[in-house]
């Protein structure tokens, strides 16, 4: 059944949209459980019983009956349409990603660029909270959010084109073609690819705003940072926003260095696999999320600027000699 | 970073303006998740870091001084639990021992062992309780900080379980009379004392092998919040505060109460005097509480928990015409009791010595010039609890 | 980040990766660990033998009386004076004509069980207090009656609590011996 062009894109945006949403929506579940088992408890139980599986719905249902308290002095516009500059670009990425070769919405020749510079949009939405808030720790939590996520956002690019030179295509679908063979996903890529990993890794937790680096939402101090003010659907927004984000670093930390949807088995299980590790990658994050207390601001900015950049930078000059003496995989 | 303008008082709010020095200033409010209790702090803020401080306490004060005087000596023990709420068998201890030393009432040696073992147990059980809160204050409830407060909650509960099979309470114990104790130990209890005991020593290494070493918990408390030993005298301080600085001073050492001279312990002691210090001399403190619990099982006498017959009526308990201080070794410093009595029931006045209270003192010469992020992690290395506070 | 001293740059990555590892490695370790939680109310609570729970008044094992003679020495010696008694005088004994006890209040600090001669009043092994309207928790005599009934006793009742404070007595021609050891509870 062939349909026109713009009908096919519409129907596969808006099941990838709502698929996306699912997905996010049930990943806070699993990280609550998997963060109660560490911590010697069960998480959520009685909801959907025996295991919480009705648990997100339950949030979802009571975000949205929820008041929406608006601060009298804040500035309505800016405060209003925060949560949705925020969420639009964190969704919008996964546009770029592509599910098994071919199935996705665009396959972009520059996709790894698109996505790495649609991402760095939520800042926008984020100051835009903390400003429009009126509210002097949303106001903290903002300016210590842009200096944070624009410091690390160069060493997560940096970090993500290592296996861009090694493929030799910023094209995602090209990316995992140049992963194919036993051994031969990125990750398993001798010294360059672990330590890019590992500065994936820690720069993804960085500009996602995870512990050990989430000091724009430090609970203790600043009591949920640029969402205090915010309530109901519009906080319901920001969650999503933040988990759909934070999904899809993991889902492109998937697709980079563990193959995408590379796996033993049938070419339909392709997804499957990459849905799989990409979940794995998220498990990673939260594993090290519940193991660690956090670091002041100045000290995350000295490891970001006076560490983690110039090892990403050499890792990428280093990773382009490698290429350039013909140790690069694909076109 | 730009050091703060000490041209402009720190009272004093400034407009925002582009110059660099202008100033924000913020509560750290009653309702704040890590005020540690009720507790509020009007931070004087330019950019991130604090340039003044103003400490606003008796957000919780229930007149437990009035109470000591309309309350007989046998009625008060049971309230007597409610200042330091997460100690309350040393908050005991205090005010019994001050009845004591004044009316001249012997208390049987078994008394006084057992009163060192609920003491040591309780040490414990409030340091699991502040390594707990310290951690999740700097690392965020949905965090590492969070993980380490559940596997200390999860130590504590083995505690408060063996302090519920003693007195049948879980937090408010109502175990210390004049004269001795009210209960003594029931059946089976050393023996499952020493199961949690050794249990507790096994998972203090678990912490131990999380924090230590870890470069994220280092910058956070090392060079933080340091309380030199000058300072450290010159303000009163007591308990970690004061030993973290270099100090040696322990009531325990000082003045023997209750027979701790019979016991051998180490008394810790670190001359940094940041929050790591202070976080190593608690640390030390969990293992020698479990060396004290450990030699007083062994050692138990037998013999009467009491001087005194059980309480058959109110008026009980009458000393005669005195005054004088007790005072015992908290696990947030130095508890103390004073009391005048006029031969009645009732003392004519009783007056607590709060170790927070005194403690709370250094904040406004630690926090000056620190950051925001400092600000929690000195107030959970202080480790007030605002029921002995506010009293 | 880097502190000038002995062990220099790699060295300092090289501990950070250990203490690194050794804090994941608690955490994945208590992973596989039985949670803690149980599930309560689904799993019954097994309360301690000398648990002090809601309060409540007791009949005579032998003859089905009511053990409380009235004496006020609980509303006495309460401290935030819960308990409220009237006597009522009878010819062999008294009774008690009102008693009132108001729980929302109550410390349970377990004093009006401690001065209580005739163990009239005792402390139950349960802590269901949880009502909607706080008038029930103002417990009048046949509310702690039927209480009394209800639920399990603790072990602790005023004789022997003052049993257990009272020095120990010497042993009587028996061969039993009184006091301080024989008021605990049986081996668990």
């Amino acid at each position: 059944m062939t349909l026109a062009p713009v009908v096919r894109d519409v129907v596969v945006a808006f099941v990838l949209l709502n698929g996306v949403i699912l997905l996010v929506t049930y990943v806070t579940l699993l990280e609550r459980k998997f963060a109660a088992r560490m911590q010697s408890r069960i998480g959520p139980y009685y909801v959907g019983w025996p295991h919480g599986w009705l648990q997100p719905i339950a949030d979802a249902l009571k975000l949205m009956m929820k008041e929406d308290v608006v601060p009298a002095a804040s500035d309505r516009w800016v405060y209003n349409l925060a949560p949705l500059v925020f969420l639009v670009p964190c969704v919008l990425i996964f546009a770029t990603i592509p599910f098994a070769p071919g199935l996705g919405v665009a396959d972009l020749n520059i996709g790894v660029l698109f996505f790495l510079a649609v991402s760095a949009l939520e800042i926008v939405g984020l100051f835009m909270g903390g400003w429009g808030s009126n509210n002097k720790y949303a106001l903290l939590s903002a300016m210590r959010a842009v200096n944070q996520i624009i410091s690390y956002d160069l060493p997560f690019v940096f970090a993500a084109l290592v296996p861009v030179a090694l493929a030799g295509s910023m094209q995602m679908s090209a990316i995992v073609a140049a992963q194919q063979g036993p051994l031969g996903w990125f990750v398993f890529y001798p010294v360059v690819g672990q330590l890019a990993f590992v500065a994936y890794v820690v720069a993804t937790l960085a500009a996602e705003n995870r512990v050990p680096f989430d000091i724009l939402e430090a609970e203790s101090e600043l009591v949920a940072g640029f969402r205090v003010e915010y309530s109901g659907m519009k906080f319901a927004l920001i969650q999503l926003g933040e988990y759909a984000h934070m999904l899809g670093t993991s889902f492109l930390g998937a697709l980079l260095f563990l193959g995408g949807w590379l796996g033993p088995g049938p070419a339909w299980l392709g997804p499957v696999w990459f849905v799989l590790k990409a979940v794995l990658v998220f498990l990673l994050v939260t594993w090290v999320r519940w193991s660690f207390v956090r670091i002041r601001v100045d000290q995350i900015l000295a490891i970001s600027w006076k560490l983690l950049l110039p090892a990403t930078v050499l890792l990428l000059l280093v990773t382009g000699f490698v290429v350039a003496s013909g140790g690069g995989r694909g076109a | 970073m730009t050091k703060p303008d000490q041209s402009v008082p720190a009272g004093t709010v400034v407009e925002i303006g582009y110059a660099g020095h202008e100033r924000l200033m913020m509560n750290m409010g009653p309702q704040h998740p890590s005020a540690h209790g009720v507790f509020r702090a009007i931070l004087t803020l330019e950019g991130e870091t604090v340039v003044g401080v103003d400490a606003v306490i008796g957000y919780l004060h229930r007149c437990h001084e009035k109470l000591g005087e309309s309350l007989t000596y046998v009625q008060y023990p049971t309230i007597a639990s409610k200042t330091d709420y997460v100690a309350a068998m040393t908050s005991e201890l205090a005010y019994v021992s001050a009845v004591e030393k004044v009316g001249r009432i012997e208390v049987p040696r078994r008394a006084q062992y057992l009163r060192v073992l609920v003491a040591e147990l309780q040490r414990i059980a409030s340091h699991c309780i502040w390594l707990g809160t310290w951690c999740m204050d700097m690392g965020g409830a949905l965090g590492g900080g969070a993980t380490v407060f559940l596997y200390c909650m999860r130590e504590r509960e083995l505690i408060l379980d063996l302090f519920e099979a003693l007195t049948g309470a879980r937090l408010l114990y109502g175990f210390h009379q004049v004269g001795g104790t009210r209960y003594d130990l029931p059946a089976g209890w050393a023996a499952e004392c020493r199961k949690t005991i050794d249990l507790v020593a096994g998972r203090i290494d678990e912490y131990e092998a999380m924090l230590e070493g870890n470069a994220f918990f280092l910058v956070r408390t090392q060079g933080v919040g340091v309380v030199s030993r000058e300072l450290a005298q010159e303000v009163g301080v007591s308990g970690p505060l004061i030993r973290g600085s270099g100090i040696a001073y322990d009531v325990r050492r000082a003045e023997p109460y209750s027979s701790y001279q019979d016991f051998d312990f180490r008394v810790p002691v670190e001359t940094a005097g940041d929050c790591y210090a202070r976080y190593r001399v608690r640390m030390q403190e969990f293992r020698e509480s479990i060396k004290i619990v450990r030699q007083v099982l062994d050692g138990l006498p037998e013999g009467p928990i009491s001087s005194r017959p059980g309480v058959k009526s109110v008026g009980q308990v009458r000393v005669p015409k005195g005054e004088g201080y007790a005072r015992v070794e908290g696990p947030r410093g130095e508890v103390g009791c004073y009391l005048i009595a006029d031969g009645g029931p009732k003392p004519y006045r009783m007056k607590w010595r709060g170790a927070s209270f005194s403690n709370l003192a250094i904040l406004p010469h630690v926090l000056i010039g620190t950051k925001v992020a400092d600000v929690v992690a000195i107030m959970g290395s202080v480790d007030p609890v605002f029921g002995e506070v506010d009293r | 980040m880097a502190r000038d001293g002995a062990p220099g740059f790699w060295g300092e990555v090289g501990q950070l990766t250990v203490a690194v590892g050794r804090a994941m490695g608690v955490t994945l370790r208590n992973l596989f660990r039985r949670p803690v939680t149980i599930m309560y109310p689904d799993t019954p609570r097994r309360y301690p033998e000398r648990f002090r729970g809601v309060l409540a008044l007791t009949y005579d094992r032998e003859t089905g009386e009511e053990n409380c003679i009235g004496c006020r020495l609980c509303e006495y010696i309460c401290p935030p004076q819960v308990i409220k008694v009237e006597m009522l005088k009878g010819e062999k004994r008294n009774y008690a004509k009102r008693f009132t006890l108001e729980l929302y209040s109550c410390e349970f600090c377990e004093l009006c069980v401690q001065v209580c001669p005739t163990d009239a009043i005792v402390m139950l092994r349960t802590f269901d207090l949880a009502t909607s309207d706080r008038r029930h928790l103002l417990l009048d005599k046949d509310r702690l009656h039927a209480l009394g009934l209800q639920f399990e006793h603790s072990w602790a009742t005023g004789n022997r609590l003052r049993d257990m404070q009272a020095p120990p007595r010497p042993a009587r021609g028996e061969g039993k011996a009184e006091g301080a050891h024989q008021a605990k509870e049986p081996a668990e």
